[in-house]
């Protein structure tokens, strides 16, 4: 127990990390939903940020491309620090990152191959159509989505968009991809499609991935680390096994999807279902 | 109560600093769009979608303006027989201050409403956050081009809305309540200045200005969900409703006294 957290207490402060957070602390009014995070991510590794819903994983994903500002707290990207810079010199470094929203956030009124053009024509002046059309090609033939180019985000299925997405995210070839639940409202097979997508990208594009998720098939699949938020802070931090056997009580109910005794206690208190059922016609 | 009402006081100032950054980093932004080309094929769909399309709405907005004044004015002018001056009245009224009014009112409906409303939808779905989580700034390619837009053609629809409140005006004036046509022109033309339609047309840049970014900024800040998105464009419209009027009375100072700077006794028709 001493030795791995030791060790994870060295992944947390290592500083061979592309992607650094320091005392990340993040308030929205009185509410505390990220309080003083410290991690490191390694380089071309998975790291899979798993906990309940409304943890802060998403809050925390957006931080790290700066798409939130702490309220305290340090961001660092290849040891610079992001965190307090300008806009204008955030986009430059925006464009080392891929980012998956949890919805797809393609744009309405462009085609997939617009979307996926978008951020290509945003950062290079396009002389050679042709070579572009090629590129968009290869990027929707790594999702499995060639010959999709002039449909819109409106005649895809959630999994399709999802895809289209995380084309458009790979479009600047970036170093960093971000996952925002990938998984989500997704069946098991399209699931896969997705786990199987992320290590695909991984392995033959290298990149350093963070993916945050809360299906545990999903982040056993993909992860080479995995990380457990709970009520802000960071409870469990190291590869699967340990996760898996982590003594944590919140970290093995959430891993095997239980309720807690706590949570059980209140539903017991809070009347039976009979009591809760009427029709209408009791109201006459 | 105290404490609830130095919140609010708070939160207002704190609205109105976000409000006054985002407008300020607008017109920054638009300004270098106008010297950048690859800007303008994003500036030219914001003017189809927002200018072209206005335009039947704005034209029949004038038109109704010109039309029911002849109705209205036409009792009194004639009571005191001078109802071959009912032409100074409309024309001035249309040109000055109810035509650009009207025609900035109807835009803060149809072009405010459809801004607050695509943006709100952008930032709900995550759209605007893909946006600069793909280097791009998002004022850049989303605010500015609108505003612009806007603009340059708010002015314009005034314009139209101002040829054709005349025309309604003409139509009831002379063909329905019988005024000499020669004479509804002859004082038309010597009570409207070329100041009068150029103080329409100035206050067309300041109310497209405003109508846009008041706009843009409800959808960027708009809460979550369907009721949020709502909740963006009603505020929108209220606000732009608001400012347009706010202009107007500022702009009528401040063009008085220009006015009567350069030509201080102006003659009585």
């Amino acid at each position: 127990m001493k030795e791995q957290n030791s060790k994870n207490q060295a992944t947390q402060t290592s500083h061979n990390g592309v992607l650094e957070v320091k005392n990340l602390t993040k308030k929205f009014g009185p509410k505390m939903v990220l309080d003083n995070i410290s991690l490191s991510i390694e380089k071309g590794k998975t790291t899979v940020v798993i906990g309940p819903s409304g943890c802060g994983k998403t809050v925390f994903i957006k931080h790290l491309i700066v798409l939130l500002r702490p309220t305290s707290g340090e961001v660092y990207f290849n040891k610079k620090r992001i965190d307090n810079i300008e806009e204008n010199e955030l986009n430059k470094i925006r464009t080392h990152y891929g980012f998956l929203f949890q919805g797809g956030a393609l744009f309405d009124s462009l085609s997939v191959s617009e979307n996926i053009i978008f951020p290509i024509k945003q950062h290079f002046k396009i002389t050679d159509w042709g070579q572009v059309e090629e590129l968009v090609q290869s990027k929707l033939a790594m999702v499995g989505l060639d010959g999709f180019q002039n449909y819109f985000p409106a005649d895809l299925s959630g999994g399709q968009r999802k895809r289209v997405a995380l084309a458009r995210a790979i479009a600047l070839n970036p170093e960093i991809i971000l996952y925002d639940e990938p998984t989500t409202g997704l069946d098991p097979i399209r699931s896969d499609i997705i786990n199987e997508l992320i290590l695909k990208l991984q392995r033959e594009l290298g990149v350093t991935t963070v993916v945050v998720t809360h299906n545990m098939a999903s982040a056993y699949k993909v992860g080479d680390r995995i990380i457990m938020l709970h009520n802000g802070k960071i409870i469990a931090d190291g590869n699967v096994d340990h996760i898996r056997n982590h003594p944590h009580p919140a970290v093995q109910q959430f891993i095997h999807g239980q309720v807690s005794e706590d949570d059980l206690a209140v539903l017991r208190m809070s009347g039976s279902m009979s009591q809760a059922q009427f029709l209408p016609r009791d109201f006459q | 109560m105290i404490a609830l009402i130095g919140a609010k006081t708070i939160n207002g100032i704190n609205n109105m600093g976000r409000y006054g950054r985002f407008l300020w980093q607008s017109m920054i932004v638009s300004f270098q769009s106008c010297l950048n080309k690859l800007s303008y094929p994003l500036i030219w769909t914001q003017m189809y979608l927002i200018g072209v399309r206005s335009v039947p709405v704005v034209m029949i907005t004038g038109a109704f303006v010109g039309m029911t004044l002849a109705v209205q004015a036409y009792d009194q002018l004639a009571g005191m027989g001078l109802e071959e001056h009912l032409g100074v009245l409309i024309n001035i009224s249309v040109v000055k201050e109810l035509g650009p009014v009207l025609a900035a009112v109807m835009l803060a409906g149809r072009v405010g409403g459809a801004l607050t409303a695509e943006l709100g939808t952008m930032n709900v779905t995550e759209q605007i956050d893909a946006v600069r989580s793909m280097g791009t700034d998002p004022i850049r390619y989303l605010v500015a081009p609108r505003i612009l837009a806007c603009l340059l053609l708010t002015p314009f629809l005034i314009i139209f809305a101002v040829l054709m409140g005349i025309i309604g005006g003409y139509f009831v004036s002379v063909i329905q309540l019988d005024i000499n046509s020669r004479a509804y022109w002859s004082f038309s033309a010597a009570g409207v200045e070329l100041w009068d339609i150029s103080i329409g047309v100035v206050k067309g840049f300041f109310f497209g200005v405003a109508i846009a970014a008041i706009s843009c900024y409800k959808g960027f800040t708009c809460k979550e969900g369907a009721q949020g998105v709502g909740q963006a464009c009603t505020e929108a419209f209220v606000a732009s409703f608001i400012s347009i009027l706010a202009l107007d009375f500022a702009l009528a100072v401040v063009f008085k006294s220009i006015y009567n700077t350069f030509w201080p006794i102006r003659g009585l028709v």
